[in-house]
């Protein structure tokens, strides 16, 4: 019963702040929060329920024999749902603070709210189809807080960009359900995963269904090559790429490949594809993160790169460090991005960081935030990121993938250089917002998610002064609880054999690979693995350092950032021109077909074939009216002729017979 | 005393004849309606001789039908002829083709 | 007696309301409402209802004046009398009198189409459902768009009749409807011609690419309350001739057919897509996603899926619903702004947001939002489709959903979304009568897309009626499976 209010709860909320939002007035944050708050706290009532050996199962509605419906609540989709409802009730507090004013007031918790029951409706579905339902409406309620602030073109076209992207995962997820259910004839999981490895299943067939269901996962996890949608999604509210592109939704494509862990560990192919994917992914957008002025979009490549890292892991087979690096992640990014918010939040919605800089007298404690945030993200040592990271980084070596080894030992490397590269530029130094735009070498302002210049700032454009802005404790609350398990939700994994470690082993997926059965031994020990990427570490911070922290680099900061943003290469710029690339290869060709269907083909086509036809019975009506003299005597001797040729013919015809 | 019955045939194809002829080669549509009504002479008489031949009725009732026709169409025809005169002032029927397509 | 209450009861009263003086539309536009919530509570009330049998016809064929209820029809009816509702509750203006009049005929003629079960019967109710529709559409200002209704729904009309006539004289009997297990002896040359002639209305009326330019152009020029009833019922007439007549008789046929239909039915699916992508006339946008949506309907009709079957049934439903309050919603948006063109709207979602919300929900169904009633028949359908062995026409049609979400939400996006216009003549949200014409079909959708068990059960039946040879699914899936571990041994 419990796991139905669970379930329903930000349901309600949705429903009720949409239609009653207007009389609820301020009353709607609180009331939206509450609810999510609630369904956290049942979750916990749920926990001895959740963590028995089969979970606690609820069952809904059947559509047909073998399409049955229902929740359940294991040890994954407990994990999942703890932090959906945690850190989901953290985010909601806050943005009563960061959306306070707004028109829309209470429709954004409505939205956020619908967010929430959409993504416990992905993690909670005891079947395939109903994750591909939640699936839906999480990129539903994405497209809606992308394009909150519906008014702005840029916000509208990213909203539609990100809605229709994750459509091409979901459309690849159905594919792979024709392919499950055309075998199985039934969607749920205890059907599908009854036998391990399925025997229904071919080794190909097994490996269409894991690349469907992967296609999904990189729509939905921004892995390459369909991640475009996730930095333009930072057009939403910075609460919304707090929960939905940071800590959750974009996360799903792990759940998803941790929940059909059985079928990834049959099938060697799929494996690989997903760990050389989320590799490329993890590298890519950290590389790419080194580029970006905006401190959102900054975020957002990290964020990819971070999935890229948890993909990655269950990819490999290392299923347990995924999860946890989920886990952390959701925590620390929550953090960096909730920090981030304040400092948009007190400079009038600026987020470019070459505007910002010294903000670490100003905001200490926005300071505070983004500093633990950073040092979780880079895998310092006994902060969040530094356990997960590990694993996930050991477990493509442990499972036999040198090279993806690699790959993740660098991009730390790297992630180190633009989270420290952020926080110098943003923190160090002196304040530049009263600085000429153009002298940072900054051409568009409006486009650079530079607020100063152009007044769309939705909620308070009245206010420039940093200082003005009191942050209020609903906004540094949040922030304030986020810090601890920023620091140690990564010691559930750690402690040698500490009891807690022992009892959340059992939450994480056991690892499966095929190179490890007992063939494949890593060159080195995890320990030394460890120490490598802490050095990997160190050295993307000396240089980040150097290049913007070093007193030499703060004092001339304002030439370093001009020239460094003038001679930014065209193909970072650009993210590597994917989206000119689908403009030119996909939705130009489909415009201009389409464009061509119904100007050409439809009426000079189809319609002219019909109007021959029109044309050829008329032609024919007037051959015949051509005998339509309307003389009598004329109509009299044809049918005299008539009759002469017929009885001819019968005689004729008589006489041959006679004959 | 009788009369063979291919004399009559004959006599109905030689009145036939001079009906089809009146109605191609005449421009006077009352000339044409008597020559109309000769055809149905023409073809009753044919009707009358063979029922008699065969001594079957069918062909003395058909010729009542066609006498019956024919005096409803030389009304009708006539009414025509009249509406027509009393419109145009003359009668020829290679003029009045207003029913053309 | 339900049953011919429901086909006579509108079509009469229809007719009586041309008695009420043109200026009295409150009181037209009541009594119609009145009516088709009347017919739709008497067919929830008893869904059971027997048939209505009248002898009328023993030479050259027996016929009869047969009407009932059947699995697919009797939610076509609910339909039916749900979509009429809202359009009689929707009609505005001058003329909201004869739509009144004419959307109760209308409802009754389609009634009588989807209730007839002798083909006599359903072949002149097929042509008197077109003369409302024409005769609204020769009163607008676009009176060509009417004509061309009219041409080509007759011509296929005519040769519904014709092969109805030979249906008779071949088998002696056109009281067939909904009898499972009559085997007719009509022969090859017969048969096929029977089937070109059913095949041809059904196709033309459905429509299917490349019958269907009379589409966009009807449903662009006719009025918002008939235009949604056109496209949410009268569309499915072909469907259900498919389903109710075709498939049952002329198996044989349809099976030698299958690989055509399901050419023309792609076709359909990604040329409707590719066109509504670009269209800039809204209604026209709806109108060519119509035409994919429907060619999907035809995959799964001639899947020969027992599964697909039951989707196809739960997706003409849903698409009746969710299309009709697009229509609805797009024609309020017309008559206030006095523009389908959705480049000349904009940001009309600030100032109305429940007309926003209403459009937004249809979009979403129709796009195949998970949830909504779209994703259900969707897949239904495909995944039935795909388990037949058509798996090009199911990846198709993925692609065509990821076209629907595209251009649904930029019909959407361009009209409520962006900077407000500010040259837009009238900013009004929806009115309580609007909003109470749309909010059955809502919920209509909403609950068919949680679920859509009853349609699903009940329509399992008609697909059994539709595929005689067919087993369930499940069957099927167990049959594979022991000849599998057979065949593996």
């Amino acid at each position: 019963m419990l796991l139905y209010l669970v379930w329903l709860l930000p349901l309600i909320g949705a429903v009720v702040l949409w239609a009653f939002g207007p009389q609820l007035k301020s009353w709607a944050g609180p009331v939206g929060s509450a609810l999510v708050g609630v369904s956290f706290a049942a979750t916990l009532v749920l926990w001895n329920e959740a963590t028995a050996p089969h979970g606690l199962h609820v069952g809904l509605v059947s559509w047909l024999a073998g399409w049955d419906f229902g929740l359940q609540l294991d040890r994954l989709s407990l994990i999942w749902t703890l932090v959906i409802t945690g850190v989901g009730f953290l985010i909601h507090v806050y943005s009563i603070g960061y959306m306070h004013g707004d028109r829309a007031f209470a429709r954004f918790f409505a939205y956020m709210n619908f967010f929430v029951f959409a993504m416990l409706t992905l993690v909670l579905s005891d079947n395939v189809v109903g994750l591909l339902v939640g699936w839906g409406l999480v990129g539903l309620a994405s497209y809606f807080l992308i394009g909150f602030w519906f008014y702005k073109p840029t916000a509208v076209s990213a909203a539609r960009k990100a809605f229709v992207m994750n459509v091409v995962g979901d459309v690849a997820i159905l594919f792979s359900i024709f392919l499950i259910v055309s075998r199985i004839g039934a969607i749920g999981y205890d059907r599908i995963f009854a036998q391990t490895p399925p025997p229904a299943f071919g080794a190909h067939e097994l490996f269409l269904i894991c690349l469907g269901l992967f296609i999904g996962c990189a729509a939905k996890s921004a892995q390459v090559p369909l991640h475009t949608w996730l930095p333009d999604a930072m057009e939403g509210p910075t609460p919304v790429s707090a929960l939905i592109h940071a800590a959750t939704m974009v996360t799903a494509g792990v759940y998803l490949i941790a929940r059909f862990a059985p079928l990834w560990s049959a099938s060697p192919d799929a494996q690989e594809l997903t760990g050389v994917i989320g590799a490329l992914t993890a590298i890519s957008g950290a590389i790419l993160g080194c580029a970006q002025w905006d401190i959102k979009r900054i975020l957002a490549y990290s964020t990819m790169s971070q999935i890229g890292y948890m993909i990655m892991g269950v990819g490999v087979g290392a299923y347990g460090s995924g999860v946890f690096h989920f886990l952390t992640h959701a925590f620390f990014k929550a953090q960096l991005f909730l920090g981030a918010g304040i400092v948009i939040h007190a400079l009038a919605d600026e987020q470019d960081v070459r505007r910002m800089g010294g903000l670490r007298k100003m905001l200490p404690f926005a300071f505070v935030a983004m500093l633990t945030g950073v040092l979780a993200i880079c895998g310092v040592p006994g902060f969040s990121g530094f356990f997960s990271k590990d694993a996930v980084v050991y477990g493509a070596l442990e499972t036999g993938h040198p090279w993806l080894y690699a790959i993740g030992v660098i991009t730390a490397g790297i992630t180190a250089y633009y989270m420290f590269r952020l926080l110098f530029v943003t923190f160090f130094g002196a304040y530049r917002g009263n600085v000429d735009p153009s002298d940072l070498g900054i051409r568009h302002p409006e486009l650079a998610g530079t607020a100063a210049t152009s007044s769309s700032s939705g909620h308070h454009p009245e206010e420039e002064e940093p200082h003005r802005h009191a942050r209020s404790w609903l906004m540094s609350g949040p922030v304030a609880v986020l810090i601890l398990p920023t620091i140690f939700i990564g010691w559930l994994d750690a402690g040698g054999n500490a009891p807690w470690k022992r009892y959340f082993e059992g939450f994480f997926p056991p690892a499966h690979a095929f190179a490890a059965n007992g063939a494949y031994v890593p060159p080195i020990s995890e320990t030394l693995s460890t120490a490598l990427v802490f050095a990997v570490v160190v050295a993307g911070f000396a240089v980040a350092y150097l290049r913007y922290g070093a007193s030499p680099a703060l004092r001339d900061a304002i030439a370093r950032l001009r020239t460094e943003t003038v001679r930014m290469p065209g193909v970072l710029a650009n993210a590597y021109y994917f989206d000119a690339a689908y403009e030119a290869l996909f939705v130009r060709p489909a415009y201009a077909l389409g464009r061509w269907f119904y100007r050409v083909a439809d009426p000079h086509g189809i319609d002219a074939g019909v109007r021959e036809v029109a044309v050829s019975a008329q032609w024919l009506g007037h051959l015949f009216r051509s005998f339509q003299t309307g003389l009598v005597r004329a109509y009299a001797l044809t049918i005299a002729v008539g009759v002469v040729c017929f009885v001819a013919y019968y005689a004729f015809a008589f006489t041959g017979a006679a004959r | 005393m009788t009369v063979a019955p291919e004399n009559y045939v004959a006599l109905s194809a030689v009145l036939f004849f001079i009906g089809v002829v009146g109605v191609i080669a005449r421009r006077n549509p009352l000339i044409m309606l008597m020559s109309i009504e000769l055809l149905f002479n023409a073809s009753n008489l044919a009707l009358v001789t063979y029922a008699r031949a065969w001594v079957n009725n069918v062909g003395h009732i058909f010729a009542f039908l066609v006498i019956t026709v024919a005096a409803a169409e030389a009304a009708i025809a006539l009414a025509i002829v009249v509406v027509t005169f009393r419109s145009r002032r003359f009668v020829d029927v290679d003029e009045v083709s207003a029913l053309k397509g | 007696m339900t049953v011919t209450a429901l086909v006579l009861g509108p079509i009469l009263i229809g007719l009586a309301l041309y008695a009420v003086p043109r200026e009295r539309v409150a009181i037209a536009r009541i009594v119609a409402a009145a009516v088709t919530a009347l017919t739709f509570a008497l067919a929830v009330a008893d869904p059971h209802a027997a048939d209505a049998s009248l002898h009328w016809l023993s030479r050259p064929f027996d016929a009869s004046f047969h009407l009932g209820f059947g699995p697919v029809s009797y939610w076509i009816v609910l339909l039916l009398s749900l979509t009429t509702f809202g359009g009689v509750l929707a009609a505005s203006g001058p003329r909201s009198r004869d739509i009144a009049a004419q959307l109760l005929i209308l409802q009754g003629a389609m009634n009588g189409v989807f209730l007839a079960k002798d083909l006599l019967l359903f072949a002149l109710f097929w042509d008197l459902m077109l003369i409302p529709v024409f005769l609204v559409l020769v009163g607008t200002p676009h009176a060509r768009a009417g004509w061309k209704y009219l041409i080509y729904n007759l011509s296929g009309g005519l040769a519904l009749l014709l092969a109805t006539a030979a249906f008779g004289v071949v088998t002696g009997s056109t009281d067939v409807i909904g009898r499972p297990n009559v085997h007719l002896m009509i022969g090859e040359v017969w048969g096929t011609w029977i089937f070109a002639g059913f095949a041809f209305a059904f196709l033309v009326k459905t429509p299917v690419f490349p019958f269907h330019t009379w589409m966009p152009e009807t449903y662009a020029e006719l009025p918002p309350p008939v235009v949604a009833v056109v496209s949410a019922v009268q569309s499915k007439a072909g469907l259900y001739g498919f389903l109710a007549i075709v498939l049952p008789f002329l198996g044989v046929e349809a099976a030698r057919a299958q690989t055509l239909m399901f050419v023309l039915g792609t076709i359909a699916l990604i040329y409707g897509a590719l066109a509504a992508l670009a269209e800039r006339d809204a209604k026209r946008v709806v109108a060519y996603s119509s035409l994919s949506h429907l060619g999907l309907i035809l995959l799964a009709v001639f899947s020969g899926s027992v599964l697909a079957i039951q989707g196809a049934v739960v997706y003409m439903v849903a698409h009746g619903l969710f299309s009709a309050v697009l229509f609805l919603v797009l024609g309020g948006v017309e008559q206030r702004e006095e523009t389908r063109d959705v480049a000349r709207l904009g940001g009309l979602g600030a100032r109305n947001p429940k007309l926003a919300g209403a459009l937004m929900l249809a979009a979403l169904a129709a796009l195949g939002l998970p949830g909504l009633a779209g994703f259900s028949g969707e897949i239904l359908i495909l995944t039935g489709v795909f388990h037949a062995g058509f798996v090009w026409p199911a990846i198709v049609a993925l692609i065509a959903i990821v076209l629907a979400s595209a251009y649904m939400l930029r019909l959407f996006q361009t009209i409520m979304n962006g900077p407000e216009l500010p040259d837009l003549p009238e900013r009004r949200d929806l009115t309580w009568t609007e909003a109470l014409a749309v909010a059955p079909l809502v919920a209509g959708f909403v609950l068919l897309g949680v679920n859509p068990g009853p349609v699903v059960a009940v329509a399992e039946r008609a697909a059994h009626v539709a595929v005689p040879g067919a087993v369930t699914f499940s069957h099927a899936l167990n049959a594979a499976e022991d000849s599998r571990v057979v065949g593996s041994r």
